[in-house]
């Protein structure tokens, strides 16, 4: 805009840079996800992420729910984003967290094996989410699993904040927050107030 | 033993939020020496405000650490700001009142963070009682307090337009925020239903001004701006009250009472240095007190003394008394299908509030409605930081996904701002068993929503859902209650002003009727809290205020060192 002085354009630009990110030890794609420029030495990184809360038999389940949330398809999911890694980092947080998280794992655990005879992960994918239809969707909501629902609704609900709220998640959403506009951004669609003919939709 | 005070100063002033900022600026300036005590630190904008980093690049995601989810205050007391809001001092409620008060003690109070919005009061406000039977007419008029609010706009910058709103008298603005697409579909409901959607008036500058920079528009208001581009007083005041060499701000100073000399005029304040426990005192000839409603009664009613039996200046009974909040509350959300699956767009640059539907009930006859006087409702929605419909969306996998994306532009939210009225069961007074770490009494709020602001939350969730589905939108639900008591930050009343020394704490300038040098500059001089916020009637108030204080120096009613 006219009148924006040089002043006003170096403060965009430091400011540009200036966020500066603060690795946290551990993580490993949680971080990967995070990389940015930064002044300080990057963190030596170990080769896996060290689960804090779940057992490691426990966290690999949890990684599989993950990506049975938010998949990899066209774009990244849930194990690129590192959203396991969230989900066991908060609630290793959270106390109230974690007397839930115990009961509906071994609630989940009996209940597979008396449906299929097997652990979770040795099934194959579509009968994994044939699992989690019941637990998932209210038409198909079956008596008795209540249980099961908390357990899958507190997984599910760690795993989207999880995933998007990593760079992967903002890139997934072409999330425009925080970033810097010289101008009061605009609806660009003038001559259609009621937006009743934009371009088709993208997806 | 305490201190033996060394120096005196011609004022002292509690706080350095949006009251004791001008106050301190409009004094300095005049030349009068000021010593502020502010209750906690400076804050290092590198250091404490850290909003222009990426949620990653926070431990908890921003989310916060969920051990100490009990005590966060919400929305603005978050990762970003960690450290900031005071978590120290205690406060009771009495059984059956419920009350959020989060409190900022850093240099600049709540202007580091504050919503912006800056709303002239008018005569529709200011002679609500006699329009409507209700409440308590202010003891002044709107054309004495208009020039206030132009200077105050012109110091601060403040973006919207003219609108000739019968309930919103017009001001001196900067070119308002774009409105967004999700603007445009709404405004075209509202149109349909009656109701007015128009640009807020927001204290943020869309150009340069006064030495400040144009907004950048990142969106993270709430979390303080590195660059001042929308007013608060550590930004704009501060910095111009110490260039004149007339002020020394004590951080760490928490306010203990006001201290008085043997005909009860003020003579000081008495403070605890937090960082040593020390009581210290400081001597001036004129005390400002500015520590925001709450904050400023439970000193003046620390402050007892054989003149002051009952709390400095509380000769009417009313201090701490008519306690008035904005109920505020989520009066309805949904979608707008016309923007499903769109490319996203930056919605929340101003911290997602570029627009407003001012007061449209009530106005062609004060009895239109069930209620008397009005609210007003803020609108919110779009491509946010975080996609909170996602938790609410039903599914996993691929299909989920996909929605969770297509559905990113299209929520949208609508808050109401509501003005419960006076009413002798809501107020503050010190707990007689409690105190804080420093010995000093704390607050007891004793609070609840009248029936008149419970009709209007109903009425605007009513309406609002109408304004959604005429915008071609689909309504999905309202709050099924609004929020706590206190979470709007716009306490009035507990110091009201009006001319009557029986029935009212302060004159129609804000100077206590019983102590001649005692000033309160903060919205507890408001005998109501109008449907507009709070901040900008402040610094209005209070320019009006220490002008009044500066014409008593100048004539004697109080001398100089």
């Amino acid at each position: 805009m006219a009148g924006q002085d040089i002043q006003r354009r170096e403060i965009l630009r430091v400011l540009g840079v200036a966020a500066v990110a603060a690795h946290f030890p551990g993580f490993v794609r949680w971080a990967y996800a995070a990389e940015h420029p930064s002044a300080e030495p990057a963190p030596v990184r170990p080769a896996a992420y060290t689960p804090q809360f779940f057992a490691s038999q426990e966290y690999a389940v949890i990684e599989q729910l993950a990506q049975l949330i938010i998949p990899s398809d066209e774009t990244p999911g849930a194990r690129e984003a590192g959203a396991a890694e969230f989900v066991d980092f908060m609630v290793a947080h959270d106390e109230e967290q974690q007397q839930a998280m115990r009961t509906g794992l071994a609630w989940f655990k009996a209940h597979v094996e008396r449906a299929f005879g097997q652990p979770f992960l040795a099934l194959t994918e579509s009968r994994q989410e044939s699992l989690l239809e019941p637990l998932a969707y209210r038409a198909k909501y079956r008596e008795g699993e209540e249980v099961g629902r908390e357990f899958f609704r507190r997984i599910r609900e760690l795993t989207v904040m999880g995933f998007y709220s990593s760079k992967i998640g903002y890139q997934e959403l072409d999330n425009p927050a925080l970033r810097y506009y010289a101008e009061s951004p605009a609806c660009p669609h003038t001559n259609d107030p009621a937006h009743r003919h934009l371009p088709a939709a993208k997806w | 033993m305490n201190a033996v005070p060394t120096k005196t100063y011609d004022v002292v002033v509690i706080g350095t939020g949006a009251g004791g900022g001008m106050a301190i600026k409009t004094l300095c300036e005049a030349g009068l020496k000021v010593c502020a005590l502010n209750a906690g630190r400076r804050l290092d904008p590198s250091k404490d405000f850290r909003h222009h980093r990426m949620p990653w690049d926070m431990k908890f995601r921003g989310f916060g650490d969920p051990a100490k989810r009990a005590e966060s205050y919400g929305f603005m007391d978050n990762e970003w700001v960690e450290g900031v809001w005071e978590h120290e001092i205690p406060f009771t409620t009495a059984p059956g009142t419920q009350w959020m008060w989060p409190r900022c003690f850093a240099v600049g109070g709540k202007t580091n963070f504050w919503g912006r919005s800056s709303a002239r009061f008018g005569d529709i406000d200011f002679r609500a009682a006699t329009l409507t039977g209700a409440g308590i007419d202010w003891p002044l008029e709107y054309r004495e307090i208009a020039p206030y609010y132009s200077r105050v706009e012109r110091m601060i910058g403040v973006a919207s337009t003219v609108q000739n709103r019968p309930s919103n008298p017009d001001g001196e603005y900067l070119p308002p925020f774009n409105f967004r697409c999700l603007d445009h579909i709404l405004q075209q409901g509202a149109q349909k239903v009656g109701v007015p959607y128009l640009p807020d008036r927001i204290a943020q500058l869309t150009r340069n001004h006064e030495g400040s920079p144009a907004c950048h528009f990142c969106g993270a208001c709430t979390t303080g701006c590195d660059t001042g581009s929308f007013f608060s007083t550590p930004w704009r005041f501060l910095p111009r009250a110490e260039a004149t060499n007339n002020l020394e701000l004590r951080t760490d100073a928490l306010a203990k009472n006001i201290l008085v000399d043997k005909n009860g005029a003020a003579s000081g304040v008495a403070y605890i240095d937090r960082k040593t426990g020390q009581e210290v005192e400081v001597r001036a000839r004129a005390v400002v007190v500015a520590a925001s409603c709450l904050e400023s009664a439970r000193i003046m009613l620390n402050s007892k003394s054989p003149r002051w039996p009952d709390g400095i200046a509380n000769s009417s009974g009313q201090l701490g008394r008519n306690l008035c909040d904005h109920l505020y509350g989520e009066s309805a959300n949904g979608h707008l299908p016309q923007l499903l699956g769109q490319p996203s767009f930056p919605d929340n640059v101003g911290d997602n509030q570029p627009a407003w539907l001012p007061r449209w009930q009530n106005l062609n006859n004060p009895h239109e409605e069930k209620f008397v006087g009005g609210y007003s409702v803020y609108p919110g929605g779009g491509c946010t930081e975080y996609p909170w419909y996602a938790v609410q969306t039903e599914g996993f996998g691929s299909a989920y996904k996909r929605e969770v994306k297509r559905r990113y532009p299209s929520p949208v939210s609508f808050t109401i701002q509501a003005p419960s009225l006076p009413s002798p069961t809501n107020y503050l007074d010190l707990d007689p068993k409690v105190t804080d770490r420093y010995g000093m009494p704390v607050a007891r709020l004793h609070f609840k929503w009248d029936d008149n602001v419970l009709q209007m939350w109903e009425h605007s969730k009513q309406i609002i859902a109408e304004v959604i589905r005429a915008a071609g939108g689909v309504y999905e639900s309202s709050a099924s209650q609004p929020n706590m008591p206190g979470w709007s930050l716009h306490e009035t009343g507990t110091c009201r002003m009006g001319n009557d020394p029986k029935h009212f704490v302060t004159n129609r300038y804000g100077q206590t009727h019983d102590v001649a040098n005692l000033y309160v500059c903060d919205a507890s001089v408001f005998p109501s809290p109008t449907d507009k916020t709070t901040t900008i009637s402040i610094m209005a108030f209070t320019l009006r205020t220490c002008e009044h204080m500066l014409e008593n120096f100048r004539n004697g009613v109080h001398r100089r060192v």
